[in-house]
């Protein structure tokens, strides 16, 4: 999770996965430390995987989705930008009365405009 | 089948049995059944002229090629994702109907500690408890395979599309042969009470063997193909999912706009792709024990332990399959009823996630009293509990969501009040039953019961009814009757409360589930204590009935006589949360007036209507 | 919206086939699980030639017999692999086999895949049939 992937809002997202991630590795921790039924190779080794590789199908997806939705993120940023520099930007109440009568009178600059800004705003 | 229902009694488990002309009868219906699909077909090419074939080409207008037929062919051929919607939608209901009079009846036998009711009805203690036994296998059958999944399935096919501006499902025609595999599933999986010489099978829903292989009659035998069926159908919605919100999303979403809903039925459809297969295979090895003479889960075999293990490494990631859309519905409509957007959608997003994931690593949490070595089951009571954590996160979302906000108590928004009380009470007896020294002791007793229907009825259940009053209007065109709606909703959360608090006191008591009478010795048992509950039970059951009563008046007679509503019932036009699906709505109601009709409003779809669906895409990010 | 044929441009808004893929799926499994030779055969056979005809259908392939046959072969495949795991290997024993195999008290795994062999066998023959009177789809013919 290097931090040139993902920005700091990013990275405050996805540390609600964290969480669980941290909880599985304390697990790990206890039960290598601890352990209250003794070792033996066969179910320590079980033991582990089956906390390991939740863990790690975790991480790998958490790690994917983030990115997807940064990359996502950068793309609907660049696009409003683009757009906010061709025509001015609509509130959003605007756009709701546009949308009303948008099948009478298609305002499809506008509409764009405001939707796409909205949609920013949102994130 | 109904072909084959006659002559089941007279076949043995092995060999071929029919006697000749049995058999001769068989290929003779089979062949007239045979000519009669050919001959529906001819006729279906028929009508099917109108409308060139996908490579003949499209007309200018375009409005041919989107023709249906009428009446009830209409309904037999669809391959339209709203129409499959609302298909799955009433095959949903029919089943959980079923389902329902099963348990009142259930629940009308424990009303008395010994066996009365069921055995009046059934002639005999034991044909009574035989009876009971086959009403708790279907009971829980039909309500997870029958009405759960497909009644997600309804709100996925209608909504998904729309919210993320796809013109359909990636493939319209396996959506529909999804559909179609559920009604003949379901009249196998019912097959036992109403096909005569048939007994139902009496395996209860997890079909543990060595009782589930050696079960006699055909009724196991059919409900177990039925099952597959329902399977294959889910496994075929899944992959049809993860297709169109991959590939068919419009240009102006995507993974940074996808709305909740989605996202809950993508992961949803992932889970399903990975343990329906499994679900489906462990059912094969099953029936090839009965039948063919294997030896997958006999004790001198594979074990019976191995069937546990597949099939709760499917059922326990089942048990999401059914929540996480629910969750998606109420993260998705509650925040429309709190004046603001959805609190963290990331966290909620993220989290749905990790529900995904690590669902697969919790299953033998169902298993702590098998005897398992203990340092595996510890792992399991681990990841477990880290589970617990995200479900946590987006309880804490939606509470802040409404934290301060502008709250309508419309009958949605109360189902999802209803849904986040019901799930917190669902979510914290399951942590318990997670550890695994709370296990040992409550384990096969009420308190599971209650647990799961917490989350089953409390929070599931509450969550297709938020989203079948919030979306009725694009339904039907229509709204509802608003103080039905509300005493529906009293009567399913007093009802829900009543019953399943009850059960969980009950396990507590120490009253073991799955039987149909509870005349202990009283010394061993505070037997006025459990009977009081049992009955508190009942009474809610019947609350809830009374409740779902009104519901279906309600829809129904609103269907044909309620007022009509325009394009923003809910008067969330001005704000940031009026839904894509709204804005569809609208303008098929717009289109369809100014233009008078249908196929007007078709021929539309390559001009405006297309710059429309795409500005509504662009707007509405809202959808959290 | 995207390139792919068959796929979401398709615009047709009904189709025969889907009812009918899924009701010969749900005829074959109950008749070979239940070994009820008929069913088993007319249900594979409706569940084969549905199949043809819902891919031809959706514009992958201009006509049904080639996926027909194809699909037979592997029936008639799956019915000999099932034949031949009852019986030792040599072929005086699949042959006494396969001769009382019609017996009410035959074994019943060899009479299930006979007829799944049987059904392959029609539709491989169905297959032939359309090529050689070269019509262009199953309901046609
Ligand atoms: C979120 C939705 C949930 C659903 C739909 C659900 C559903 C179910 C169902 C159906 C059963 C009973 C299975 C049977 O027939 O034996 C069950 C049992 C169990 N659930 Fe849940 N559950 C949910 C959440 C949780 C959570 C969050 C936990 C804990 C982290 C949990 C832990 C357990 C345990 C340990 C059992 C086994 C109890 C026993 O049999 O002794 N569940 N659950
Ligand atoms: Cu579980």
């Amino acid at each position: 999770m290097a931090p040139d992937v993902f920005d700091r809002e990013t990275l405050l997202d996805l540390s609600v996965n964290v969480i669980p991630l941290f909880i599985i590795l304390f697990f790990v921790g206890v039960f290598a430390v601890l352990p209250q039924f003794g070792y033996s190779l066969v179910p320590t080794l079980i033991q582990m995987a089956l906390l390991i590789v939740p863990f790690v199908g975790l991480a790998i997806l958490t790690y994917y989705s983030g990115k997807a939705i940064a990359t996502s993120e950068a793309e609907l940023e660049a696009r409003e930008r683009a757009v906010a520099g061709a025509s001015a930007v609509e509130g959003s109440e605007e756009t709701g009365e546009l949308s009303e009568d948008e099948d009478a009178q298609p305002i499809e600059g506008t509409e764009t405009d405001g939707d796409e800004e909205s949609t920013a705003s949102n994130e | 089948m109904e072909i084959s229902g006659a002559l089941l009694p007279a076949i043995p488990a092995q060999g071929a049995g029919v006697g000749t002309s049995g058999q001769l009868a068989l290929t003779v219906l089979m062949g007239v059944f045979l000519v009669a699909v050919f001959l529906a077909l001819t006729r279906a090419e028929d009508w099917r002229t109108y409308t060139p074939l996908a490579g003949g080409g499209y007309g200018e207008s375009g409005h041919h090629v989107r023709h249906k037929p009428e009446g009830i062919t209409r309904w037999l051929t669809t391959v339209d994702h709203k129409d499959i919607g609302m298909l799955y939608g009433l095959y949903a209901i029919v089943a959980f109907v079923w389902g329902g009079l099963a348990v009142l009846l259930m629940r009308t036998e424990l009303f008395t500690p010994s066996m009365d009711v069921l055995g009046a009805v059934a002639g005999g203690t034991n044909a009574g408890n035989a009876l009971y036994n086959g009403l708790l296998t279907s009971h829980g059958i039909t309500m997870l395979f029958l009405f759960g999944t497909p009644i997600i399935a309804a709100f996925s096919n209608y909504f998904v599309p729309l919210l993320i501006g796809a013109d359909d499902m990636a493939f319209p025609r396996i959506n529909a042969i999804a559909f179609w595999l559920l009604p003949p599933g379901a009249l196998l999986i019912w097959a036992g009470f109403f096909v005569p010489g048939l007994a139902p099978a009496q395996t209860s829903w997890t079909m543990y063997t060595p009782l589930s292989a050696e079960q006699a009659g055909f009724g196991a035998d059919l409900m177990i193909l039925g099952l597959h069926l329902t399977g294959v159908s889910a496994t075929m919605g899944a992959i049809n999912f993860i297709a169109t919100i991959f590939t068919e999303r419009g240009k102006n979403v995507n993974w940074a706009n996808l709305d909740i809903f989605s996202w809950t039925i993508l992961t949803q459809s992932g889970l399903i792709l990975f343990a329906f297969p499994l679900l489906g295979s462990a059912l094969i090895m099953l029936l090839l024990d009965r039948n063919f003479g294997t030896a997958f889960f006999a004790v001198d075999g594979g074990s019976p332990i191995l069937w546990q293990h597949l099939f709760w490494f499917f059922g326990h990631p089942e048990v999401y399959i059914l929540v996480l859309p629910p969750m998606g519905i109420v993260s998705y409509v509650l925040p429309r009823f709190s004046g603001r957007k959805l609190f963290g959608f990331k966290f909620v997003v993220y989290s749905t996630l990790a529900i995904g994931v690590l669902s697969f690593g919790v299953w033998a949490h169902h298993m702590f009293s098998t005897g398992i070595d203990p340092r595996i089951r510890a792992s399991f009571m681990a990841v477990s509990l880290a589970i617990a954590i995200p479900s946590a996160v987006k309880t804490f979302n939606w509470i802040t969501t409404m934290w301060n906000g502008k709250l309508r108590l419309t009958a949605p928004m109360l189902f999802c009040i209803g849904f986040i009380s019901n799930f917190i009470i669902g979510g914290v007896t399951g942590v318990f039953l997670a550890a695994i020294p709370i296990d040992l002791v409550l384990h096969d007793t009420y308190y599971v019961v209650g647990h799961f229907h917490y989350i089953v009825m409390g929070a599931i259940a509450f969550a297709v009814f938020a989203g079948l009053y919030y979306w009725y209007p694009i339904f039907t065109g229509r709204m509802y009757q608003r103080s039905l709606a509300k005493w529906h909703f009293w009567s399913t959360m007093i009802g829900t409360n009543l019953t399943f608090f009850a059960m969980l006191l009950l396990g507590y008591n120490e009253m073991p589930r799955r039987y149909s009478t509870y005349a202990f010795n009283a010394d061993w048992a505070p037997l006025q204590t459990v009977e009081l509950l049992h009955q508190a039970a009942t009474l809610g059951a019947f609350i809830l009935a009374f409740g779902q009563i009104i519901w279906l008046v309600n829809f129904v007679q609103s269907w044909y006589e309620g007022p009509e509503v325009d394009g923003d019932p809910w008067g969330l036009r001005d704000t940031s949360l009026y839904g894509r699906e709204f804005e569809w709505h609208e303008r098929r109601l717009q289109t369809a007036v100014t233009d008078g009709g249908e196929e007007d409003e078709v021929a539309t779809d390559g001009g405006v209507d297309e710059t429309a669906a795409e500005e509504a895409v662009a707007d509405e990010q809202s959808d959290e | 919206m995207d390139e792919q044929p068959g796929v979401s441009d398709e615009y047709r808004l009904s189709s025969p086939w889907p009812l009918f893929v899924a009701l010969g799926l749900t005829l074959s499994e109950v008749g070979i699980v239940l070994n009820l030779l008929p069913i088993s055969v007319g249900g594979l056979l409706l569940f084969v030639g549905s199949v043809s005809g819902i891919v031809q259908d959706a514009g992958y392939i201009d006509r049904p017999w080639g996926v027909l046959g194809g699909l037979g072969a592997v029936l008639v495949v799956l019915g000999a692999i099932l034949v031949v795991t009852q019986v030792s290997p040599s072929v005086d024993a699949l042959l006494d086999t396969l001769g009382s195999a019609m017996a009410a008290d035959g074994n019943a795994n060899v009479q299930r895949g006979l007829s799944v062999a049987m059904a392959g066998l029609i539709a491989l023959l169905g297959s032939v049939a359309g090529r050689a009177t070269g019509r262009r789809s199953i309901e046609a013919a």
